[in-house]
Protein backbone atom coordinates (compact mmCIF):
# COMPACT_ATOMS: atom_id res chain seq x y z
CA UNK A 1 0.00 0.00 0.00
CA UNK A 2 1.05 3.55 -0.67
CA UNK A 3 0.59 5.31 2.66
CA UNK A 4 0.24 8.85 3.96
CA UNK A 5 3.01 8.72 6.60
CA UNK A 6 5.79 9.06 4.00
CA UNK A 7 3.56 10.85 1.50
CA UNK A 8 6.02 13.65 0.75
CA UNK A 9 8.60 11.09 -0.31
CA UNK A 10 6.50 9.31 -2.93
CA UNK A 11 4.85 12.60 -3.92
CA UNK A 12 8.26 14.03 -4.83
CA UNK A 13 9.24 10.77 -6.55
CA UNK A 14 6.03 11.02 -8.59
CA UNK A 15 6.96 14.50 -9.90
CA UNK A 16 10.09 13.07 -11.50
CA UNK A 17 8.23 10.02 -12.82
CA UNK A 18 5.66 12.29 -14.46
CA UNK A 19 8.44 14.51 -15.83
CA UNK A 20 9.98 11.48 -17.50
CA UNK A 21 6.61 10.46 -18.99
CA UNK A 22 5.39 13.83 -20.24
CA UNK A 23 7.90 16.56 -19.44
CA UNK A 24 7.17 19.76 -17.54
CA UNK A 25 3.66 19.98 -19.02
CA UNK A 26 2.68 16.72 -17.33
CA UNK A 27 4.02 17.83 -13.94
CA UNK A 28 2.30 21.21 -14.20
CA UNK A 29 -0.98 19.58 -15.24
CA UNK A 30 -0.67 17.16 -12.31
CA UNK A 31 -0.33 19.97 -9.76
CA UNK A 32 -3.33 21.77 -11.19
CA UNK A 33 -5.67 18.92 -12.14
CA UNK A 34 -4.84 16.25 -9.55
CA UNK A 35 -3.83 18.35 -6.55
CA UNK A 36 -5.68 21.67 -6.92
CA UNK A 37 -8.88 20.50 -8.59
CA UNK A 38 -9.16 16.99 -7.12
CA UNK A 39 -7.18 16.26 -3.94
CA UNK A 40 -7.45 19.78 -2.49
CA UNK A 41 -10.87 20.64 -3.88
CA UNK A 42 -11.97 21.47 -0.33
CA UNK A 43 -9.29 24.17 -0.08
CA UNK A 44 -10.42 25.80 -3.31
CA UNK A 45 -14.04 25.80 -2.18
CA UNK A 46 -13.20 27.42 1.17
CA UNK A 47 -11.01 30.15 -0.32
CA UNK A 48 -13.33 30.99 -3.21
CA UNK A 49 -16.27 31.29 -0.82
CA UNK A 50 -14.62 32.94 2.18
CA UNK A 51 -11.45 34.63 0.94
CA UNK A 52 -8.94 35.35 3.73
CA UNK A 53 -11.22 33.66 6.27
CA UNK A 54 -11.20 30.54 4.10
CA UNK A 55 -7.39 30.63 3.98
CA UNK A 56 -7.35 30.68 7.78
CA UNK A 57 -9.81 27.78 7.94
CA UNK A 58 -7.81 25.73 5.45
CA UNK A 59 -4.22 26.31 6.48
CA UNK A 60 -4.81 26.39 10.25
CA UNK A 61 -5.78 22.73 10.76
CA UNK A 62 -3.82 21.45 7.76
CA UNK A 63 -0.46 22.88 8.77
CA UNK A 64 -1.05 21.88 12.39
CA UNK A 65 -1.73 18.27 11.41
CA UNK A 66 1.28 18.22 9.11
CA UNK A 67 3.49 19.47 11.97
CA UNK A 68 4.61 22.75 10.42
CA UNK A 69 6.45 25.43 12.41
CA UNK A 70 5.14 28.67 10.98
CA UNK A 71 3.66 32.08 11.72
CA UNK A 72 0.49 33.45 10.21
CA UNK A 73 -0.21 37.17 9.82
CA UNK A 74 -3.61 38.28 8.55
CA UNK A 75 -4.93 41.80 7.94
CA UNK A 76 -7.95 43.01 5.97
CA UNK A 77 -5.78 43.08 2.84
CA UNK A 78 -3.21 40.33 3.07
CA UNK A 79 -2.74 36.76 4.27
CA UNK A 80 0.90 36.03 5.06
CA UNK A 81 2.65 32.80 6.06
CA UNK A 82 6.21 32.64 7.34
CA UNK A 83 7.21 28.99 7.15
CA UNK A 84 10.15 28.29 9.44
CA UNK A 85 10.09 24.48 9.30
CA UNK A 86 8.25 23.11 6.30
CA UNK A 87 7.11 19.60 7.27
CA UNK A 88 7.10 18.51 3.66
CA UNK A 89 10.54 19.70 2.53
CA UNK A 90 11.86 18.83 5.96
CA UNK A 91 10.83 15.21 5.47
CA UNK A 92 12.74 15.06 2.20
CA UNK A 93 15.85 16.68 3.63
CA UNK A 94 15.92 14.42 6.70
CA UNK A 95 15.50 11.31 4.57
CA UNK A 96 17.90 12.37 1.82
CA UNK A 97 15.24 12.23 -0.90
CA UNK A 98 15.80 14.29 -4.03
CA UNK A 99 14.47 13.09 -7.38
CA UNK A 100 12.75 16.16 -8.86
CA UNK A 101 14.49 19.42 -9.83
CA UNK A 102 12.65 21.69 -7.35
CA UNK A 103 10.14 20.08 -5.02
CA UNK A 104 9.17 23.47 -3.59
CA UNK A 105 7.57 24.46 -6.94
CA UNK A 106 4.67 22.11 -6.25
CA UNK A 107 3.11 24.60 -3.79
CA UNK A 108 2.89 27.33 -6.42
CA UNK A 109 1.87 24.57 -8.83
CA UNK A 110 -1.44 23.98 -7.08
CA UNK A 111 -1.92 27.07 -4.88
CA UNK A 112 -1.21 29.44 -7.78
CA UNK A 113 -4.10 28.29 -9.99
CA UNK A 114 -6.33 28.05 -6.92
CA UNK A 115 -5.63 31.68 -5.99
CA UNK A 116 -6.18 32.77 -9.58
CA UNK A 117 -9.62 31.15 -9.58
CA UNK A 118 -10.40 32.79 -6.25
CA UNK A 119 -9.26 36.27 -7.35
CA UNK A 120 -5.93 36.56 -5.51
CA UNK A 121 -2.27 36.97 -6.47
CA UNK A 122 0.78 35.68 -4.63
CA UNK A 123 4.17 37.04 -3.63
CA UNK A 124 6.33 34.11 -2.53
CA UNK A 125 9.91 33.10 -1.95
CA UNK A 126 11.46 29.75 -0.97
CA UNK A 127 15.03 28.84 -0.13
CA UNK A 128 15.02 25.05 -0.74
CA UNK A 129 15.92 24.43 2.89
CA UNK A 130 12.43 24.27 4.38
CA UNK A 131 11.81 27.99 4.77
CA UNK A 132 9.56 30.20 2.68
CA UNK A 133 7.09 33.07 2.89
CA UNK A 134 3.79 33.79 1.17
CA UNK A 135 1.63 36.90 0.81
CA UNK A 136 -1.80 36.58 -0.78
CA UNK A 137 -3.60 39.77 -1.86
CA UNK A 138 -6.70 40.45 -3.92
CA UNK A 139 -5.81 40.65 -7.61
CA UNK A 140 -7.10 44.25 -7.77
CA UNK A 141 -4.74 45.30 -4.95
CA UNK A 142 -1.48 46.55 -6.50
CA UNK A 143 0.38 46.70 -3.17
CA UNK A 144 3.86 45.18 -3.57
CA UNK A 145 5.26 42.51 -1.29
CA UNK A 146 6.18 43.72 2.18
CA UNK A 147 9.77 44.50 3.12
CA UNK A 148 11.34 42.14 5.70
CA UNK A 149 9.81 42.58 9.14
CA UNK A 150 7.08 45.01 8.07
CA UNK A 151 4.15 42.59 8.27
CA UNK A 152 5.17 39.77 10.57
CA UNK A 153 7.83 41.53 12.63
CA UNK A 154 10.45 39.27 14.15
CA UNK A 155 8.62 36.22 12.80
CA UNK A 156 9.56 37.19 9.24
CA UNK A 157 11.47 34.24 7.85
CA UNK A 158 13.66 36.61 5.83
CA UNK A 159 15.20 37.86 9.07
CA UNK A 160 16.61 34.43 9.93
CA UNK A 161 20.39 34.30 9.97
CA UNK A 162 20.23 31.31 7.67
CA UNK A 163 17.74 32.83 5.18
CA UNK A 164 20.06 33.99 2.38
CA UNK A 165 20.85 30.47 1.28
CA UNK A 166 22.93 30.04 -1.88
CA UNK A 167 19.79 30.54 -3.95
CA UNK A 168 16.20 31.58 -3.41
CA UNK A 169 13.33 31.34 -5.87
CA UNK A 170 10.81 34.13 -5.83
CA UNK A 171 7.49 35.02 -7.40
CA UNK A 172 5.83 38.43 -7.71
CA UNK A 173 2.05 38.77 -8.07
CA UNK A 174 2.08 35.26 -9.48
CA UNK A 175 -0.44 32.47 -9.97
CA UNK A 176 1.63 30.19 -12.18
CA UNK A 177 4.57 27.96 -11.18
CA UNK A 178 6.42 29.12 -14.29
CA UNK A 179 6.45 32.76 -13.12
CA UNK A 180 9.58 32.06 -11.10
CA UNK A 181 12.73 34.16 -10.80
CA UNK A 182 15.85 32.75 -9.19
CA UNK A 183 18.23 34.81 -7.07
CA UNK A 184 21.75 33.40 -7.03
CA UNK B 1 5.97 7.16 15.68
CA UNK B 2 8.12 4.25 14.45
CA UNK B 3 11.00 3.25 16.76
CA UNK B 4 14.45 4.72 16.19
CA UNK B 5 15.68 1.58 14.43
CA UNK B 6 12.65 1.44 12.20
CA UNK B 7 12.04 -1.14 9.49
CA UNK B 8 10.55 1.75 7.52
CA UNK B 9 13.00 3.28 5.04
CA UNK B 10 11.72 6.83 5.47
CA UNK B 11 10.64 8.19 8.84
CA UNK B 12 9.14 11.40 10.12
CA UNK B 13 9.28 13.36 13.37
CA UNK B 14 5.51 13.27 13.87
CA UNK B 15 3.68 10.18 15.15
CA UNK B 16 1.25 9.70 12.29
CA UNK B 17 0.66 10.72 8.71
CA UNK B 18 -1.70 13.48 7.58
CA UNK B 19 -4.78 11.55 6.43
CA UNK B 20 -5.77 14.15 3.82
CA UNK B 21 -2.77 13.00 1.83
CA UNK B 22 -4.92 9.97 0.96
CA UNK B 23 -6.91 12.40 -1.20
CA UNK B 24 -3.76 13.03 -3.21
CA UNK B 25 -2.95 9.32 -3.58
CA UNK B 26 -6.41 8.72 -5.06
CA UNK B 27 -6.14 11.85 -7.23
CA UNK B 28 -2.72 10.81 -8.50
CA UNK B 29 -4.07 7.47 -9.73
CA UNK B 30 -7.04 9.23 -11.38
CA UNK B 31 -4.73 11.72 -13.11
CA UNK B 32 -2.36 9.07 -14.50
CA UNK B 33 -5.28 6.89 -15.60
CA UNK B 34 -6.98 9.79 -17.43
CA UNK B 35 -3.85 11.22 -19.02
CA UNK B 36 -1.80 8.12 -19.81
CA UNK B 37 -4.15 5.13 -19.53
CA UNK B 38 -4.41 1.96 -17.45
CA UNK B 39 -1.21 0.28 -18.69
CA UNK B 40 0.80 3.34 -17.69
CA UNK B 41 -0.90 3.42 -14.29
CA UNK B 42 0.22 -0.19 -13.72
CA UNK B 43 3.70 0.89 -14.82
CA UNK B 44 3.60 3.73 -12.26
CA UNK B 45 2.75 1.24 -9.54
CA UNK B 46 5.51 -1.19 -10.47
CA UNK B 47 8.04 1.65 -10.92
CA UNK B 48 7.27 3.12 -7.51
CA UNK B 49 7.56 -0.36 -6.00
CA UNK B 50 10.93 -1.09 -7.58
CA UNK B 51 12.23 2.51 -7.35
CA UNK B 52 11.02 4.54 -4.39
CA UNK B 53 10.52 1.42 -2.25
CA UNK B 54 13.81 -0.26 -3.24
CA UNK B 55 15.17 0.04 0.32
CA UNK B 56 12.21 -2.09 1.45
CA UNK B 57 13.08 -4.74 -1.14
CA UNK B 58 16.70 -4.73 -0.02
CA UNK B 59 15.62 -5.20 3.59
CA UNK B 60 13.27 -8.06 2.72
CA UNK B 61 16.02 -9.74 0.71
CA UNK B 62 18.30 -9.64 3.74
CA UNK B 63 15.73 -10.42 6.41
CA UNK B 64 13.32 -12.76 4.63
CA UNK B 65 9.74 -13.18 5.74
CA UNK B 66 10.54 -11.92 9.25
CA UNK B 67 11.51 -8.58 7.69
CA UNK B 68 8.25 -8.55 5.72
CA UNK B 69 6.24 -8.98 8.91
CA UNK B 70 8.27 -6.31 10.73
CA UNK B 71 7.79 -3.87 7.88
CA UNK B 72 4.03 -4.20 7.75
CA UNK B 73 3.70 -4.00 11.54
CA UNK B 74 5.61 -0.71 11.48
CA UNK B 75 3.96 0.55 8.31
CA UNK B 76 0.41 0.59 9.57
CA UNK B 77 1.12 2.18 12.98
CA UNK B 78 1.26 5.77 11.65
CA UNK B 79 -1.49 5.27 9.03
CA UNK B 80 -4.57 6.94 10.60
CA UNK B 81 -7.57 4.62 10.97
CA UNK B 82 -5.82 1.40 9.96
CA UNK B 83 -6.99 -1.85 11.55
CA UNK B 84 -4.63 -4.58 10.49
CA UNK B 85 -3.35 -7.92 11.76
CA UNK B 86 -0.02 -9.35 10.66
CA UNK B 87 0.51 -13.12 10.90
CA UNK B 88 3.82 -14.79 10.22
CA UNK B 89 4.19 -18.51 9.43
CA UNK B 90 7.23 -20.48 8.23
CA UNK B 91 6.32 -20.03 4.58
CA UNK B 92 4.20 -16.89 4.40
CA UNK B 93 3.29 -13.56 5.95
CA UNK B 94 -0.38 -12.67 5.88
CA UNK B 95 -1.51 -9.06 6.18
CA UNK B 96 -5.15 -9.05 7.14
CA UNK B 97 -6.46 -5.55 6.46
CA UNK B 98 -9.70 -5.22 8.39
CA UNK B 99 -10.03 -1.46 7.81
CA UNK B 100 -8.08 0.03 4.94
CA UNK B 101 -7.20 3.57 6.09
CA UNK B 102 -7.07 4.88 2.54
CA UNK B 103 -10.53 3.69 1.52
CA UNK B 104 -11.96 4.67 4.90
CA UNK B 105 -10.73 8.26 4.71
CA UNK B 106 -11.93 8.70 1.13
CA UNK B 107 -15.36 7.33 2.06
CA UNK B 108 -15.58 9.38 5.25
CA UNK B 109 -15.10 12.52 3.15
CA UNK B 110 -17.38 11.54 0.29
CA UNK B 111 -14.58 11.36 -2.28
CA UNK B 112 -15.03 9.60 -5.61
CA UNK B 113 -12.69 6.61 -5.44
CA UNK B 114 -10.77 5.40 -8.49
CA UNK B 115 -12.36 1.97 -9.14
CA UNK B 116 -9.04 0.17 -9.70
CA UNK B 117 -7.44 1.74 -6.59
CA UNK B 118 -7.14 -1.58 -4.72
CA UNK B 119 -5.02 -3.05 -7.50
CA UNK B 120 -2.17 -0.77 -6.48
CA UNK B 121 -1.50 -2.95 -3.44
CA UNK B 122 -0.81 -5.93 -5.69
CA UNK B 123 1.34 -4.12 -8.26
CA UNK B 124 3.33 -2.02 -5.78
CA UNK B 125 3.87 -4.82 -3.27
CA UNK B 126 4.75 -7.42 -5.90
CA UNK B 127 7.34 -5.03 -7.35
CA UNK B 128 8.83 -4.69 -3.86
CA UNK B 129 8.68 -8.43 -3.20
CA UNK B 130 10.07 -9.64 -6.55
CA UNK B 131 13.72 -8.58 -6.13
CA UNK B 132 13.61 -10.10 -2.62
CA UNK B 133 12.63 -13.50 -4.03
CA UNK B 134 9.01 -13.23 -2.96
CA UNK B 135 5.61 -12.58 -4.43
CA UNK B 136 2.26 -11.40 -3.12
CA UNK B 137 -1.34 -12.41 -3.69
CA UNK B 138 -4.19 -10.06 -2.84
CA UNK B 139 -7.75 -11.13 -2.21
CA UNK B 140 -10.64 -8.79 -1.46
CA UNK B 141 -10.42 -5.02 -1.44
CA UNK B 142 -12.87 -2.13 -1.26
CA UNK B 143 -12.06 -1.53 2.39
CA UNK B 144 -10.72 -4.87 3.64
CA UNK B 145 -8.48 -7.48 2.08
CA UNK B 146 -5.95 -10.23 2.65
CA UNK B 147 -2.42 -9.86 1.33
CA UNK B 148 -0.23 -12.98 1.45
CA UNK B 149 3.54 -12.70 0.94
CA UNK B 150 5.23 -15.98 -0.04
CA UNK B 151 8.59 -17.09 -1.39
CA UNK B 152 8.69 -17.12 -5.20
CA UNK B 153 10.09 -20.66 -5.03
CA UNK B 154 6.68 -21.90 -3.90
CA UNK B 155 5.34 -21.59 -7.46
CA UNK B 156 2.22 -19.82 -6.30
CA UNK B 157 -0.60 -19.67 -8.90
CA UNK B 158 -0.70 -16.26 -10.60
CA UNK B 159 -2.68 -13.39 -9.13
CA UNK B 160 -6.21 -13.54 -10.47
CA UNK B 161 -7.37 -10.01 -11.36
CA UNK B 162 -10.93 -10.92 -10.40
CA UNK B 163 -9.86 -11.59 -6.83
CA UNK B 164 -9.24 -7.88 -6.28
CA UNK B 165 -12.49 -5.98 -5.87
CA UNK B 166 -13.28 -2.64 -7.43
CA UNK B 167 -13.35 0.22 -4.95
CA UNK B 168 -16.59 2.09 -4.50
CA UNK B 169 -17.66 5.18 -2.60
Amino acid sequence: MIGCYDFCGHYEWTFEWLHQQGGHAAVKAYWDEAIHRDSQVHAGRLIREKGFEGMKEYWGPTLADEGAVYERTVTDDVFRIDMHECPSKGFLLRNGLHQYADYCDHCMGWIGPLMKDAGFVIDHEHNHHGQCWWEMRRAADATPASVPGALSGSHDVRLRADWPQPATDHYERATDPDDKNTVV
Amino acid sequence: MPPAASPLPYTDTKPHGHADFYFAVNATFRFILARFGYEKLKRYWTDIGSGYYKPVSDNWKLGGLAAVAEYWRAFFVPEPGAEVEIMQADDAVTVEVRTCPLIKHLRDHGREIVPCLCQHCYYVNDAIAGPAGMTVRVKGGNGCCTQRFVLSSRDEPPQQPGEIKEATA
